[in-house]
């Protein structure tokens, strides 16, 4: 019979070290009470793989969790990382275009200037402007070949009378 | 009221062209209708382009009548003239028909116009 004194209880809840060295190396419930006073030496209830696999416990699940996030995290990262690659990239694309279009507008100067020279090259050649040709109006150079003297008085009698009377 | 741009620019063209024809009629068309027009523009036009004709004829217009050209009333159409005259290459007709002006013209104040023309044409 178990010795239930106070001193024994007390000892066995305070000084545990010395009745655990039977029990140390077995998880088998039924070792404490033993066949018929022989302890077995062995734990011949646990399986030989089973201490090769990982314990999932509270720690590992936390873990996992927190590599999870910091995946997401990562995720994430790669995802600005490309909308930040492609925004470069159409900035690029963009003032590599405006750098183009600054290009073409300087080239098209000599243009400019070509045909301004043309413009005045015929000009000099016509001896009027382009302007005289295309309007409608009495050109000086046509009136300088008017053989009738009498259609050109009545040309600048008419003109000069319109003048004068919007005096 | 206002001229509209065309009217003057064809009044100019006409002009122009009457200065540069050698038809010797188109003179006395610009004497007749270009410098006795009420209109000092027109006159003033008409004026210059008988002095760029430089002949004896259109320079006459301009030097030896009263009220034209040099003599005009106005003296933006005969200080116009003037200058005119002194922007000529060749003033050898001008000067002559000046000079002339000087000793024969029956007006005097025509004939101290001419004087003074005279003097600037021949410091220029």
């Amino acid at each position: 019979m178990a010795n239930l004194s106070i001193p024994s209880i007390r000892e066995r809840l305070f000084n545990t070290s010395r009745h655990e060295t039977t029990t140390q190396r077995s998880t088998n419930p039924f070792s404490a009470s033993s066949f018929k006073g022989n302890v077995l030496t062995a734990d011949v209830f646990e399986s030989s793989t089973k201490q090769n696999q990982p314990v999932f416990t509270g720690k590992l699940k936390a873990s996992a969790l927190v590599g999870t996030i910091s995946g997401i995290g990562e995720k994430f990262q790669n995802i600005i990382n490309s909308v930040v690659g492609f925004g470069v990239r159409v900035k690029d694309s963009v003032v590599n275009g405006w750098n183009k279009l600054e290009g073409i507008e300087i080239s098209f100067n000599p243009l400019k200037e070509r045909m301004t020279s043309t413009y005045n090259s015929i000009k000099e050649i016509m001896g009027t402007s382009i302007s005289d040709l295309m309007s409608t109006g009495i050109s000086a150079k046509s009136v300088s070949k008017m053989e009738d003297m009498t259609a050109a008085r009545n040309m600048l009698a008419e003109h000069v009378t319109a003048w004068e009377s919007a005096v | 009221m206002v001229v509209d741009k065309k009217t003057v620019k064809n009044v100019t063209n006409i002009i122009e062209g009457l200065g540069m024809n050698p038809n010797s009629e188109s003179i006395g068309i610009l004497e007749d209708i270009g410098t006795n027009s009420k209109v000092d523009a027109i006159r003033e036009m008409t004026s210059r382009a008988l002095v760029k004709r430089n002949e004896h004829d259109s320079l006459s217009v301009v030097i030896t009548n009263k009220g034209k050209g040099i003599n005009d009333m106005s003296t933006v159409v005969a200080m116009s003239t003037i200058n005119e005259l002194l922007s000529l290459t060749d003033k050898t007709e001008a000067m002559q028909i000046l000079t002339d002006t000087v000793e024969q013209h029956s007006d005097e104040e025509v004939r101290d116009n001419a004087r003074s023309v005279k003097a600037l044409m021949a410091l220029s």
